[in-house]
């Protein structure tokens, strides 16, 4: 598919589609008016709201049929966004219910949902990282992902809205990432609050993630070193392990790296230094990736009641054990790197 | 008329093979490899099993973990008999510095810090120079001024390179980031 063609699909799909037998009425007026400058019928277009069947086709999919009706369904395919530019052309209908206050619950939901699962499963995983797993499972780009997987993007009414001082710009896929949010927000107040967890665990958590790309230091020997000692071991040393091809164009050295007799990672690379920048980076994936079984995550929000309700509800409890704590990662002397000069920021290393 | 001059002895009338490297005979890996497990099947066979060679997988679960640092025990089958050689020769242990060496060092510095560099005063009192910035470091400010100094004169010696220099430069800059 050319660079034209893929264009076009791309500005195709986000070109408002009416389907006329869900119109109460047709032509709308104003449009075979002689005068039709004040007229235009992608305006138009843009502002009705989808077929009814569209939406109860959409919870249907997403297996939320019996739970979810039609006005709820279209109150969080609306993005604020077109409230102003429907104020606009008709001044004197209601506007339509938007989803801006689902969309912030949701949000706040499919944040706990995810850091609850990912500081659970991953233990030892440093703070940095935990967030920027969160931000890969349920972020911006992964709700406006999770919106077209489900089908939900011809049934999005919005509007672009350029970036003012006070507000950021609305494009297409921070108006599409609404959707999810303010589909997980519903699931909680029509049903429970474990229901909205299962939802967020079914299209959001069991996507692939790959938290080693987000594993990358600075100076992974230094940060070895210093998790080292914090664990109380023998200082890490680097050791050839097997070498190729040293004096040729493509060589071939792989060290690992030893604290005392134990080895705590293993790297390949073309040159010594390539490879023990490996090794280092290695030995702290080892750590750092460690997982709990599935069978044994205790996710925290097990507490909430599994009852029909919001979490304010009274209801029996289930039994909750708490998972082992990892070691917090270890801090790398940050003096100098702020400019902010506090009381306790002197000269001098931390 | 044809000579028929006799060849000396010492001169050779027959062709010689071209000077070739003899061509190259691989041992087989599997043959005396105490990681395989051979086994004799019928028929005057052999079943050899071998596992790849490779490093184990950095995902592991906190039941089994893969890092030794996770492990409370060693195992007991780890001795100290035979370890790969260490890259790096080990940095020689170096005695403490006393409180006057290390006030000595400080006002130093503090008095003519182009003078007495971190280089300079590694060498005057027998120690690195990564341990004089920890305990003898520059004020904010002057640290701050003396690497934009060197930061000149590096971007003043950058601008001598050729296009050829520069290009290994970006090039090596580039594959680092993909270590």
């Amino acid at each position: 598919m050319g660079h034209a063609q893929r264009r076009f699909l791309s500005i195709a799909t986000k070109l408002p589609s009416v389907s006329l037998s869900s119109l109460r009425s047709f032509p709308p007026e104003g449009a075979l008016a002689t005068s039709s400058s004040t007229f235009s019928p992608e305006t138009w277009a843009a502002l009705q709201p989808p077929p009814p069947s569209a939406l109860s086709a959409l919870s249907h999919r997403i297996g939320l049929g019996s739970l979810l009706q039609v006005p709820e369904l279209e109150q969080a395919c609306t993005h604020p966004s077109v409230l102003p530019f429907f104020a606009q052309r008709h001044p004197n209908q209601k506007p339509p219910p938007a989803n801006g206050n689902l969309s912030t619950l949701g949000n706040a939901l499919l944040g706990l949902f995810a850091s609850e699962f990912v500081a659970v499963s991953y233990p030892h995983l440093p703070t940095r990282v935990v967030k920027a797993a969160v931000s890969a499972y349920v972020g911006p780009n992964t709700c406006a992902n999770v919106a077209k997987e489900v089908g939900a993007a011809p049934l999005l009414r919005w509007h672009r809205t350029p970036p003012t001082p006070l507000k950021p710009a609305v494009l297409h896929h921070d108006a599409l990432s609404s959707i999810p949010r303010s589909l997980v927000a519903l699931i909680y107040q029509r049903s429970s609050f474990s229901s909205a967890r299962k939802f967020a665990h079914q299209f959001f958590l069991g996507r692939e993630v790959d938290l080693r790309k987000m594993l990358k230091f600075r100076d992974p020997k230094v940060a070895l070193t210093e998790t080292v000692a914090k664990f109380g071991r023998e200082k890490p040393v680097s050791r050839l392990l097997k070498e190729t091809g040293r004096l040729s164009n493509s060589p071939v050295f792989v060290v690992g790296v030893y604290s005392g007799i134990e080895q705590l990672g293993e790297g390949f690379g073309s040159s010594l230094k390539m490879a023990e920048y490996r090794a280092a980076e290695d030995a702290l994936h080892r750590l750092y990736l460690t997982r709990t079984p599935p069978e044994l995550v205790r996710l925290p929000t097990l507490t909430f009641p599994e009852i029909d309700g919001d979490i304010f509800t009274v209801g029996d409890e289930a039994a909750y054990t708490p998972g082992e704590l990892g070691t917090t990662e270890v801090r790398l002397g940050s003096a100098g790197r702020s400019s902010i000069i506090g009381p306790t920021t002197g000269i001098g290393p931390e | 008329m044809k000579s028929c001059l006799r060849l000396p002895l010492l001169t050779r009338g027959y062709a010689t093979r071209l000077p070739q490297k003899p061509p190259m005979r691989h041992p087989d890996p599997l043959l005396k490899n105490p990681n395989t497990v051979t086994t004799s099947l019928p028929e005057d066979l052999t079943f050899i099993h071998r596992s790849p060679p490779s490093a184990s997988t950095p995902f592991s679960y906190t039941i089994n973990p893969t890092s030794p640092l996770l492990l409370t025990e060693s195992p007991p089958a780890a001795t100290s008999s035979s370890l790969p050689p260490p890259l790096a020769q080990p940095k020689l242990e170096r005695p403490r510095l006393s409180d006057d060496k290390i006030t000595e060092m400080q006002r130093l510095r503090v008095q003519d810090p182009k003078r007495y560099t971190r280089q300079r005063l590694a060498e005057m009192f027998g120690c690195s120079s990564a341990f004089v910035s920890y305990v003898a470091p520059l004020a904010r400010s002057e640290k701050k001024a003396a690497l934009e100094r060197r930061e000149r004169m590096h971007e003043k010696a950058r601008a001598q390179w050729g296009e050829k220099a520069a290009l290994i430069h970006e090039i090596r800059k580039k594959r680092k980031e993909y270590w």
